[in-house]
């Protein structure tokens, strides 16, 4: 009977540390290619541009991001067309809003501190620093078909979902929860 | 005159207080708040202030800032946003007394004494020594006694606040003892104003930039960071997005 718990025991702390592991390898691997991509100043802006458009789209949950900002009930009322046209408006500006924000923060290195779990959800603390400053930086990831997917990106204590939903909230309550006026809005920017 | 002034600011500060420890019942302490449901009556006001802040901001401040970043270089910068930051320590130190956090009030007047005593605060030596800083005010001590933060609002110049953090702003200028003992105080606080607006130049520029409502993504960022300073599992409490398969 002991040594079946043990070996249960031992399998759980096997599988914490596997999963531990990889999400770290994951981390470490994604953010040295993110910061290639920002700090290269060898090729075209667009081109880096394209470049870091396709690390959006393979590290970034858009779709439960996208979603996530809307109420459930406009989700319900709107069909899979306007739904998809939003997603894919989302996409565009989730990329630029993010290119943006990287833009004016990324110089130096990203330092892993560490990585708590909380309902499912990794969040990933870790640092941007160069010599003269330092940038707290958090990263809730999923792991999604054994994938890991970006939910959100906590800046400095500010949280782009979060701070996105306000903004796109009060949009639909303005326009009486009208999603093709916010899809309008989204491609001002 | 001024003395009388004084006291009925204080008195209205108090009575202002004892309302919204009434009112706020029992989860006082952490906000929790749901950011899209920012408690702001004042909206229609506040949106033509804040109006009236770009202008200001786009005309007179954002200039001097940005020929401020292009000269000064990053050394120096830092030295004039530690001298600030360092003149506020004592103040810090008498907001960690009223919320009990006596190693973090010993350890503020410290870095005061460290700091002070070797550049005038413009170099952080206390931090090399190990005494890390830690950021608080009047606002966070009414916020931790369980005031609750009352109406959102613009203050015209100043940029955003609410009714609590607002109150404490005023009895820090009264209380301070840093500059209420300094000469030309008002070349101080325009100096402290400026050095403000240019450590938060990046994220203005962003606003402009990114925002589809930017009189809602200043509230939101405004009460993110005053809840991570309230909240000591800020990022962990944060919502977070229903996951969709992709």
């Amino acid at each position: 009977m002991f040594n079946r718990i043990l070996i249960i025991f031992f399998l759980l702390i096997n599988y914490a540390y596997t999963e531990d592991l990889e999400i770290t390898n994951w981390f470490n691997k994604e953010s040295k290619q993110f910061l290639e991509i920002m700090n290269n100043s060898d090729v075209e802006k667009h081109q880096n541009y394209e470049k870091y458009k396709k690390f959006v789209e393979n590290n970034f949950a858009i779709k439960s991001i996208a979603y996530g900002l809307l109420n459930e009930k406009i989700i319900e009322s709107n069909n899979e067309k306007t739904l998809i046209k939003y997603q894919n408006t989302f996409k565009s500006y989730l990329t630029k809003t993010i290119y943006n924000l990287a833009n004016s923060s990324t110089s130096g290195d990203i330092i892993l501190k560490d990585i708590d779990v909380k309902d499912g959800v990794f969040i990933i603390n870790s640092d941007i620093s160069d010599k003269t400053s330092s940038i707290s930086l958090y990263w809730k990831v999923v792991k999604v078909k054994n994938n890991y997917k970006i939910l959100d990106v906590i800046v400095e204590n500010t949280s782009y979902f979060v701070t996105k939903k306000s903004e796109f909230t009060k949009i639909l309550r303005k326009n009486r929860s009208n999603l093709e006026h916010l899809i309008r809005e989204l491609e001002k920017i | 005159m001024k003395k009388l002034f004084k006291v009925i600011l204080l008195q209205f500060l108090l009575f202002f207080s004892i309302v919204e420890i009434v009112n706020s019942e029992e989860d006082t302490i952490v906000p929790n708040i749901t950011y899209d449901e920012i408690y702001d009556p004042l909206e229609p006001v506040n949106r033509v202030i804040l109006g009236l802040n770009f202008f200001i901001d786009d005309y007179a401040i954002r200039p001097v800032i940005k020929t401020y970043k292009f000269i000064a270089p990053d050394p120096v910068e830092k030295g004039v946003s530690n001298f600030f930051s360092n003149l506020k320590e004592p103040i810090r130190a008498i907001s960690f007394i009223f919320q009990g956090e006596f190693m973090k009030s010993i350890n503020s007047a410290g870095r005061f004494t460290v700091n002070s005593m070797s550049s005038l605060g413009t170099f952080d030596l206390a931090s090399r020594m190990g005494m890390v800083k830690n950021e608080t005010d009047i606002g966070l001590t009414l916020a931790k006694s369980g005031v609750s933060s009352g109406p959102y609002i613009i203050v015209p110049i100043i940029g955003p606040s609410n009714f609590r953090d607002l109150s404490g702003d005023v009895v820090e200028y009264f209380v301070d003892p840093i500059s209420n003992n300094i000469p030309n105080r008002t070349y101080l606080s325009i100096g402290d104003g400026l050095n403000a607006r240019a450590e938060v130049d990046d994220q203005i520029d962003q606003i402009r930039e990114i925002s589809t409502d930017r009189y809602e993504m200043i509230k939101s960022i405004y009460y993110q960071n005053r809840n991570s300073q309230i909240e000591e599992d800020f990022v962990q409490n944060l919502p977070t997005p229903k996951i969709y398969i992709e």
